[in-house]
């Protein structure tokens, strides 16, 4: 962050602050420094890495997993339930918009029998509370969604002053948002047939990176798809996923997990790695 | 040729500062204060969009929609995208307003995001070209 970032972090700070009962900013950061909560450093920094983001965000994206990844879901299970995750969900907007497309007319007709339930996962933060409530400013319902979506599936807030808009209790039906520590891995979120992970990926390290598409397809039923961003591809080899052909961004799970070490090697009794050079180059 | 858009509102302010944004995203843009002037200006050139308060001092939404149609009909030129940017935000008033034939609907107060976001929803730009216009980040009331 440059100085020019000074105002931002101010801002949302602030908010914070406010709303964790301190009187100023000073004294939020006096109590984060003195006592070390965890909790609410993590909100502190979740204040600060919250990700702009916006209604029907990577269209394209959207257009491949309502075009390609349901429909083959659907024909390959012919109905039941479907589960979809939205990984790094931030303040919502992502799962609201597959939820008011999957309410569209088209995609009820391609669904069928099939029910499509989602479930959003990030940080604990207030962008995740907000996902929660499923409430979204003036500005945030019109950035992405179109009219006739936001009348169909939102209701203003009539209180006294608010602008803010309101999901509808339909359109959160089938939609769950849970917190928790994205890189730990040690939670259990169950099983899903589709783990949407867009636009994130180029923040990562390529050690994270690598982490975090292995415990994403750990999560992944067989034949389950992994959506990235359009415009994103997996830098590394993953055995386990293969590259959806003309879907830029989509890969699928493969059905056989590869348990043993790779083809050719066969365990030989040998626990560490001392003398393994010699064994090779005798053996050649 | 270049294209263009119109924009009808009451106050200078709201015009000005729609048409900075409006010209970031690569318009021509033409100012009108009221209903009748507005479709004067649609009579004489055929603008891509229309961008209008949903009560113009002297005419109502729909009425000029129901107009400009009229004019649009009588002169054989395509019919322009209409877009609301109004201070009314209840369900009603939208519903209204999509009935009468609004390709979009903009509650104010806006910012280019909003404008730039609207106007992609209504065919009128595409994804770079709103890149472009963020430049233009400002808000009205």
């Amino acid at each position: 962050m440059g100085s020019d970032h000074a105002f931002l972090v101010e801002t949302r700070l602030s908010t914070l602050a406010r709303k964790e009962g301190f009187d100023t900013l000073d004294a939020m950061v006096q109590e984060l420094f003195a006592s070390g909560k965890s909790r609410l450093a993590i909100q502190v920094v979740s204040a600060l890495v919250e990700r702009d983001t916006h209604f029907n965000r990577d269209t394209k994206s959207l257009d491949t997993l309502f075009n390609i990844a349901l429909p083959d879901l659907v024909e390959k299970r012919g109905g039941g339930r479907i589960d979809l995750l939205s990984y790094g969900c931030s303040s919502g907007q992502d799962i609201y918009s597959v939820a008011i497309r999957a309410r569209h007319s088209a995609t009820k007709t391609m669904m069928g029998k099939a029910a499509l339930h989602m479930t959003g996962v990030d940080y604990p933060s207030q962008a995740l509370e907000r996902a929660q409530a499923g409430r979204y400013t003036h500005f945030e319902v019109q950035r992405g969604l179109s009219t006739r979506d936001l009348i169909a599936n939102f209701t203003p807030d009539l209180a006294p002053g608010s602008t803010d808009w309101i999901a509808a209790a339909h359109l959160r039906e089938n939609v769950t948002f849970r917190d928790m520590h994205l890189m730990s891995g040690s939670e259990d979120i169950g099983e899903f047939h589709v783990v949407m992970f867009r636009g994130a990926i180029e923040h990562y390290t390529r050690t994270a990176r690598v982490r975090v598409i292995r415990s994403l397809t750990k999560i992944l039923r067989p034949y389950g798809y992994l959506i990235l961003g359009s415009g994103e591809t997996l830098q590394e080899q993953h055995s386990e996923l293969e590259a959806v052909p003309g879907a830029p961004g989509l890969y699928r799970r493969l059905k056989i997990e590869p348990v043993y070490e790779p083809v050719g090697k066969q365990p030989n009794g040998q626990t560490t790695f001392e003398g393994s050079k010699a064994r090779r180059t005798a053996g050649q | 040729m270049s294209r263009r858009c119109l924009i009808i509102d009451q106050s200078s302010m709201v015009r000005r500062v729609a048409a900075r944004i409006i010209r970031e995203f690569g318009f021509e843009v033409i100012e009108a204060r009221t209903g009748q002037d507005g479709l004067d200006a649609c009579a004489g050139m055929s603008p891509e969009a229309v961008m209008l308060d949903w009560k113009t001092p002297d005419m109502g939404g729909a009425e000029f929609i129901a107009k400009l149609r009229e004019i649009m009909e009588r002169n054989g030129t395509p019919m322009p995208t209409v877009l609301f940017c109004t201070g009314e935000r209840s369900v009603e008033q939208i519903v209204l307003a999509l009935k009468a034939g609004a390709d979009e609907y903009i509650m104010k107060p806006f910012d280019s995001d909003i404008i730039g976001s609207k106007f992609a929803l209504a065919g009128l730009l595409d994804t770079a070209q709103m890149a472009r216009g963020e430049s233009a980040a400002c808000a009205a009331h």
